[in-house]
This record gives structure tokens, C-alpha cells and sequence, in this order.
């Protein structure tokens, strides 16, 4: 009867976020605009809901209820102050500590452990913005000495050549965290983004194992370290090449 | 006996744990004078906090008004992240300071949310749901045992607590509320439109170019909305569930996982992925705005073609 008008519900989401208006207030905006459009109330007493036959749900309800039903995904939340207060005791000193430890003899091959040392990360169900806390302070000064990029002092043609060094290392440097923070989060059942599969299936109808999506992940986390792997190694190649 | 412990081990108790953590950041960052704009995110941390404790017992339409509450905060401006004064608190002293120990509390978090999974499947109760009470209380064994470890304060575990959740801000509810989002996108029945439009555009009735077009209109939406997670309804709900998990029976569980993570590659590619692909240019110092895209463009597409691949097959010969 509505038809395809909800889909500027849609156009709502895309516009907003293209903005870069706030997510959160964009979401909502999108959640009532589709909802006015799909023609529904904006508010239904509790008591016409439980009569029968039952009203139709109004937008402020059903927002409500799904929020509420959806509150285990931000579950996570729980989890920051003891990792919080682990951080101020040097969690992440520690880390890098061990991440220094790695005698890796190429860059390729540092990238190859940063990246399974993100995903393990990941499957532990821990969160955090990999770029800031190990990329910029420790992945990249790393790579930059095992890549032994001449110091700019070098003449002015190979000035030129080492630049072109030095960005393929950092972006490179990036990719390894963003492969291994993407594909290693699925391994863990209590993540948001899993969670959120679940809770999107549950309103479609399906209730599914959060465990049977972890096990369908593994191939793709592995594929995933494989396809790394080939595009840290040929950095290394390239590299080997030009230090002739 | 069985009831008491069915009430402490319930999802129902951890959600009002989360509440009280919340509720505790909320009063801490009131309290805390010398914050630029303390109300502001004291309060939205506070409502927030609220939702979690008496959901289960609020009429809907007065979650969804907090709800509204909290985004209209965020939306004047009022929480952004990022504010928390982090006056880099006394370090500690080096005498109290452990070692790798300081690895134990992090660790204890999924330990224990395996062990109560499994506990449950043995007690022939829900595993999804003993992941989530695991995870609970393995926060909270989690911060026992730092503050064993440390020797800090209580109320210094939660002011660190309060620094980090302000630091991350009001995005921490946005998996959240796109999950909510689904379920109203699902409600007005927003998938009929876009899988018509799918089955006007691939020719035939064929499963392999229905998992081409999946995976394709993922990408692209995630490409487009720069997240792959507010993508994911949308496409659940109009191509996943209506043109795949309906007519061939695949199971829902992997396909629904593959398709979240082909959206990954669409992530890759995509400049509207700022914290993923633009800021570590910023933070490396690049020449070229695009370098990062540029380097994981062919992973991108080569990853995307596997999911292709592998989504196919296990419709096809996994039972």
C-alpha cells in the first residue's frame, strides 16, 4: 500500500552520514522517517497494544522495545573500566613490549605477525583503535628501522625514491591494522558487530548461534591472513629489489 | 535455590550491572568540576544507564522518549567525544607496578565468558545467552582482579573507566541503535521495494547471481554509508533474507556472517571510512590522501571474490 516511500528512510541514513551530521541522531531521524512513511503512529497507548485485536506499534514504542531488546550489544561497555584501569597500570607498554620482542628480519614479515597479533586481539573480544595505540607509537617506527630508509640525506634523486619507500611502508603499516582488526573481531562471540547480526536476524526472524557465525568466520579470517601475507611479501620483494 | 541463582546468572541482572557502571560514570563526570561541559554527558551517560537498568520494566514508548532524549543531547552538540580533562592522573609508582600480570584481568573477560557458555549448554540452556551473562561477569572478575593487582580504589577503576567511555563517546551506542533501526526498517517492510528491485535487475532465477548481487549491494552500501554495520539491515532485510535465506534455505548464520564481512571490503575502499583509511594518513604523515585505499584495494577485491565463492558453495553443498 506504501510501497517503496520508506526507502527515503534510506536516503535519510545516506544523506545524513554523507554530511557527516552525528550517526546517532541521524539513525533515529531515518528509524521515525521510515516509520511515518510506512505509515505508522507516532505513539500508541500501552493499553491498545494488549487490546484485540491489537493496534499497530507506534514509532516511540517500537524504538523503545528494540532498543531495549538490542541492549546486549553494547554490552561491551562493561568491559572498560577494568581495561581502563589495566591501561593506566601499562597495559599497552606491555603489549608493546611483546610486539618489540618479534625478531622479525623484514617488514613483510613483521606486518604478517602485527596482523595475527590484531586478530588475536580481536578474538579476545577486546576493542580499541589500533592506529593510534600501536600503529603510529610502535608498527611504523618498527618498519622504518627493519625497512632501513636512508635518512634524508641521501642525493637528491634517490631523495625521491625513498619517499615513495617510506609511504608504501606506511600504508602498508595501516592496511596490516585494519585487515587484522576487521576479520579478527568475528571470532568472538560478544563483539558489537556480531551481535548486531544476531539482533538484525532476531527482528527478521531468525534466531541464530552466535558460535555457528565465530565457526563460519574461520575461513575468512584465514583467507584474510593468507591474502595479507601475499601483499606483505611482495613489499619485501620490491624492497629487496630497489636495495640493489 | 535453583531461582536465586537463575536470578543472578540471568541476562536480566548483567543489563543492570551495565546500568550501575554507567550510572557511576554519569555522577563522576558531574562531579568532576574541572570538565569543560559535565552536564552534558553526564546526562546522556545517566539515561543511558537508566535504559539498561529498568528496560525490562518501562513502558516501551518511555525508552524510546530516552532514547530520543540521549540522541537530541548528542545532536545539540552536547557529548562530543573526546571532552573527558584527561589531566594524566598520577602515574602509579613503580613499586606497585605488575609486570605481564597486567595481562590477567584482560584475559579473565573471555575466559570466563567461554566458561559460562559452556556451562550453559551443559545445563541445556541458551549458549548465546551464557556468552552474554559470561561477559558480565567476567568484567566484573575482570575488576576484582585488577584492583588486586594494582591496589587501586574502587572509584579510580571507575574514573578510568568513566575517561576511556568519554574518550570513545556517543558512537559506543551506534551498533545499537542500527539495530534498532532494523527492526523498524523490517516493520515498514522496507526489503519488499529493494528486492523487487533485485529481481528486476539479475535475469534469471540463478543462486549464484543472487550471492554476486548480495555481496555487490553490501559493498556498495558500505561503501556509500562508510560502515559496514548500518549497511547490514538494510541488506538483511531486502536482498539476504528475502532472496537467499527464503527461497534456497541457506543457513542462516553463515550467510548472514559472510555478508557482514564482505561489507568489510567495501570499508577498505572507501574514503567515508575516515577512521579506518584517512586518519592513519594523518597520523603517518602520507603525501597522498588516498594511500592507504590505494595499498589495500586489490585485498579488497580479491577477499571479496573468495566471499563470493564461499558463500556459494556452503548454500550449495553444506546441509
Amino acid at each position: 500500500m506504501t510501497g517503496s516511500l520508506p526507502l527515503l528512510g534510506l536516503l535519510v541514513l545516506g544523506v545524513g552520514l554523507l554530511l557527516r551530521l552525528r550517526p546517532a541522531l541521524v539513525v533515529v531521524a531515518a528509524a521515525v522517517v521510515t516509520g511515518l512513511l510506512a505509515g505508522m503512529p507516532i505513539y500508541r497507548a500501552e493499553l491498545q497494544l494488549l487490546a484485540d485485536p491489537p493496534a499497530p506499534e507506534g514509532i516511540l514504542n517500537m524504538l523503545g522495545r528494540a532498543f531495549v531488546e538490542n541492549r546486549f550489544v553494547s554490552l561491551f561497555i562493561i568491559t572498560l573500566p577494568a581495561i581502563a584501569l589495566s591501561e593506566r597500570f601499562g597495559l599497552q607498554e606491555r603489549a608493546a613490549a611483546v610486539i618489540q620482542q618479534v625478531r622479525a628480519a623484514t617488514v613483510g614479515r613483521l606486518q604478517i605477525v602485527y596482523q595475527l597479533f590484531r586478530v588475536l586481539v580481536g578474538a579476545l573480544g577486546i576493542r580499541l583503535n589500533g592506529h593510534a595505540a600501536f600503529v603510529r607509537p610502535l608498527l611504523f617506527p618498527m618498519s622504518v628501522g627493519l625497512g632501513a630508509v636512508e635518512p634524508p640525506l641521501a642525493q637528491a634523486a634517490s631523495l625521491e625514491k625513498d619517499e615513495r619507500r617510506l609511504e608504501e611502508i606506511k600504508a602498508t603499516d595501516a592496511a596490516a591494522e585494519n585487515y587484522g582488526n576487521f576479520y579478527g573481531q568475528n571470532l568472538s562471540p560478544v563483539q558489537p558487530g556480531i551481535l548486531l547480526v544476531y539482533g538484525a536476524l532476531k527482528a527478521l526472524g531468525y534466531e541464530v548461534s552466535l558460535w555457528r557465525m565465530v565457526l563460519f568466520s574461520v575461513p575468512v579470517v584465514c583467507s584474510s591472513l593468507i591474502l595479507g601475507a601475499v601483499q606483505f611479501l611482495l613489499l619485501d620483494r620490491r624492497e629487496r629489489r630497489r636495495g640493489r | 535455590m535453583a531461582g536465586v541463582a537463575g536470578t543472578i546468572f540471568s541476562l536480566g541482572a548483567v543489563y543492570v550491572i551495565a546500568g550501575l557502571v554507567l550510572v557511576c560514570f554519569a555522577i563522576l563526570t558531574v562531579a568532576d568540576r574541572r570538565h569543560p561541559r559535565r552536564w552534558g554527558p553526564g546526562a546522556f551517560w545517566c539515561v543511558l544507564g537508566i535504559v539498561f537498568i529498568f528496560g525490562s520494566v518501562l513502558p516501551h514508548w518511555v525508552s524510546g522518549l530516552l532514547v530520543i532524549v540521549m540522541v537530541a543531547l548528542d545532536g545539540a552538540g552536547q557529548v562530543r567525544a573526546g571532552l573527558a580533562a584527561d589531566r594524566g592522573a598520577a602515574r602509579p609508582h613503580g613499586a606497585s607496578r605488575p609486570g605481564n600480570q597486567i595481562f590477567l584481568p584482560v584475559v579473565a573477560i573471555p575466559m570466563v565468558t567461554f566458561a559460562f557458555a559452556l556451562t550453559f549448554r551443559a545445563l541445556g540452556m541458551d549458549a548465546n545467552r551464557g556468552a552474554l551473562v559470561g561477559l558480565g561477569y567476567g568484567s566484573l572478575a575482570a575488576m576484582a582482579l585488577v584492583l588486586r593487582l594494582t591496589g587501586s580504589t574502587p572509584r579510580e577503576l571507575m574514573a578510568e573507566g568513566r575517561r576511556l567511555n568519554e574518550l570513545m563517546g556517543p558512537v559506543n551506542i551506534l551498533p545499537q541503535l542500527l539495530a534498532s533501526l532494523g527492526v523498524i526498517f523490517t516493520a515498514a517492510r522496507l526489503g519488499d521495494p529493494i528486492a523487487s528491485g533485485i529481481v528486476r535487475l539479475v535475469p534469471a532465477d540463478h543462486l549464484f547471481l543472487f550471492v554476486v548481487a548480495n555481496c555487490l549491494s553490501m559493498t556498495v552500501l558500505t561503501m556509500v554509508l562508510g560502515n559496514s554495520f548500518a549497511a547490514f539491515p538494510v541488506i538483511a532485510a531486502g536482498v539476504l533474507v528475502p532472496l537467499i535465506i527464503q527461497p534456497f534455505g541457506a543457513d542462516p548464520a553463515a550467510v548472514a556472517i559472510l555478508t557482514l564481512s564482505v561489507g568489510a571490503s567495501g570499508t577498505l575502499m572507501t574514503p567515508m571510512a575516515a577512521n579506518f583509511n584517512l586518519v592513519p594518513v594523518a597520523l603517518l604523515g602520507m603525501k597522498s590522501e588516498y594511500g592507504v585505499i590505494r595499498a589495500q584495494l586489490p585485498f579488497a577485491v580479491a577477499l571479496w571474490t573468495i566471499h563470493v565463492v564461499l558463500m556459494w558453495s556452503i548454500i550449495r553443498f553444506v546441509r
